[in-house]
């Protein structure tokens, strides 16, 4: 399972990205996409913005769930209350099988299963709380980018932790 | 963690991303002690001297009195200082609501109500003492909020020349921020309603008008109908 | 007094005499009253210093009354030890509810260092990372004001600075404070 992890701000403009692969069943947290997809993240990833705008105000809640599919990659979004969307690709090493049997419980092989969502909401709520204390900064102004190595290790950890 | 951000173009013609582990970068003492380390809650329900937030103020309204030509421009000046503090505290105390009522507002109402319970509670100890709606059918995107008693107003003394200053403006500046942050553009301003008269129960009442902007009140009709 | 004697009066005043705001407010517009001045001044940090200064001098002049109606100190202190310690533990413990650490006494006893474990004012902060706020930029040097104009009301003048700041990357948070002199009443006072 590879991650493509986003946060875009309130002009659509991105603020922070991170890319990663699953440390769960003896993944090494490397990002396996191939090269020509790995281009395309960003794309799929905006292009799911339009959906989310349409979303946000049907549902108060801030995690979205998974909101959009392009071929074998999906988009989660979380949503701050200063309209900061977090997005995350989740891209399954072997393509998911629709109404598959054999339900599988595992993250990697089940992208929309109730245990991915919990825990892409486990890893989403980690990621608000260090970006809560990043904009509480005075020198934080709002659509900046994030470069802060600490917050970048935060996320990684979260990612780590959950996915 | 390098080997896994390889540097990608802009998205979208957006100007470029920040370059990983830039060479300058931020120091951070070797206790770890950095905006991360610390608990959001720790200051939580923490208290300072009202003296202490009084002088700073003070300083705040005289430094910004030597720049600005009029009053306009002074409650302006406060308001601008006050709108980050909205943007930040918006999500903060969305952060600190039970899981269950972490929820974003998506009506003035709930908008509105946010401001006047958690927003009032955690910057005054007290909810905002009424919200109305204008009456007046001319002004529908208008909602007024009343303060009996603005804390910043208690400590400054205004200079004479300056009688019709409100320092609530720089509350306004807060209360703007969370509406703008939370998706409801919207201007806000503060006005002294007491008369300032002798024997008057609340002499310094002041009301926050709350004008949104047109797309807010078109999307709150149109989502109301769906 | 004695250093235990003013800590305890300093206490005793936070919990009985003083009214109180959310810290997190003055946090807050401390914050927004920095970045604003960053703003103004284009982040020429040496005179962001200066201004921050001059904000606390200003302070200090009228804080004075406060702290010695509050403390109801009548008399002067004996020495520059004995404010150092009503400085440390009466005055930041009233009005921001800390008592930052004494240390680092010169032997003639005119210059010693305030440590702070904590520092409300410094909550939330991250400098900017644009390779000079943290070689620059003294966050708080509001504080060195305040000291500078309240203890000139009470004829002492004093320089003060910071040597060091967390938010700087460093190990802690020092302020260094020097008395200059005892200012005698009918000198007149140079603000600068």
């Amino acid at each position: 399972m590879s991650y493509y992890f986003a946060i875009i701000g309130t002009q659509d403009n991105p603020l922070f990205e991170y890319e990663f692969g699953t440390a769960k069943q003896g993944g090494d947290g490397v990002a396996r996409f191939p090269e020509q997809a790995r281009h395309m993240n960003q794309f799929i990833v905006h292009s799911s913005l339009d959906i989310v705008e349409e979303a946000q105000w049907a549902q108060g809640q801030m995690y979205f769930k998974c909101i959009d599919r392009f071929y074998n990659n999906y988009v989660s979004c979380f949503m701050t209350g200063g309209n900061v969307k977090f997005l995350l690709l989740h891209a399954p090493s072997q393509p998911a099988i629709a109404n598959t049997s054999r339900a599988s419980t595992s993250i990697a092989a089940n992208p929309t299963s109730p245990q991915t969502e919990e825990a892409i909401k486990q890893f989403f709520t980690e990621v608000y709380e260090n970006w809560v204390k990043t904009i509480m900064s005075p020198f934080y102004h709002v659509n900046m980018e994030v470069k802060s190595p600490v917050f970048r290790s935060r996320v990684a950890a979260a990612g780590k932790k959950y996915l | 963690m390098a080997s896994s951000q390889p540097v990608k173009p802009p998205l979208a013609g957006q100007p470029a991303q920040a370059q990983r582990g830039s060479q300058a970068g931020l120091k951070y003492p070797s206790s770890g002690k950095t905006i991360y380390n610390r608990p959001l809650n720790r200051s939580r329900t923490q208290e300072l001297s009202q003296a202490s937030f009084a002088y700073l103020f003070g300083e705040m309204v005289s430094y910004a009195q030597k720049r600005v030509t009029g009053i306009q421009d002074l409650e302006k000046r406060l308001n601008v200082q006050g709108h980050p503090i909205g943007l930040k505290l918006l999500d903060l105390l969305l952060y600190r609501e039970p899981t269950r009522s972490q929820t974003r507002p998506l009506n003035i109402i709930a908008l509105l109500q946010f401001i006047t319970t958690a927003l009032w509670r955690h910057l005054f100890s007290r909810p905002a003492d009424a919200l109305e709606k204008s009456s007046n059918p001319e002004t529908p995107d208008e909602y007024m909020i009343s303060d009996n008693e603005p804390l910043v107003n208690q400590y400054i003394s205004v200079p004479k020349e300056m009688n019709q200053l409100n320092c609530a403006a720089f509350v306004a500046g807060i209360v703007e921020g969370v509406c703008d942050g939370a998706g409801f553009p919207a201007r806000v301003t503060a006005h002294s309603v007491g008369k300032g008269e002798e024997g008057e129960l609340w002499p310094g009442k002041t009301v926050f008008l709350v004008k949104f902007q047109p797309e807010v009140v078109e999307r709150e009709a149109y989502l109301g109908k769906s | 007094m004695s250093a235990a004697k003013a800590a305890r009066q300093g206490e005793e005043i936070w919990k009985t005499k003083i009214d109180k705001v959310n810290a997190e407010l003055v946090t807050l517009t401390y914050g927004t009253i920095v970045a604003q001045l960053c703003k103004d001044y284009e982040s020429d940090y040496v005179e962001v210093n200066k201004q921050l200064d001059k904000m606390g001098y200003n302070i200090g002049l009228r804080l004075i009354e406060d702290y010695l109606a509050k403390s109801g100190t009548m008399r002067r202190c004996a020495n520059f030890k004995e404010t150092a310690e009503m400085i440390a533990k009466v005055g930041f413990k009233i009005f921001l509810n800390i008592s930052p650490t004494i240390s680092n006494w010169t032997t003639d006893s005119k210059q010693f260092s305030l440590i702070f474990d904590e520092n409300p004012l410094a909550d939330f902060v991250e400098l900017p990372d644009d390779g000079r706020a943290q070689e620059e930029l003294w966050f708080s040097n509001i504080f060195c004001g305040v000291l500078r104009g309240a203890l000139e009301m009470v004829q002492m003048q004093v320089e003060a600075h910071f040597t060091s700041d967390v938010l700087r990357g460093q190990e802690s948070t020092e302020m260094r404070v020097t008395l200059i002199r005892y200012i005698d009443d009918e000198m007149p006072v140079d603000d600068e």
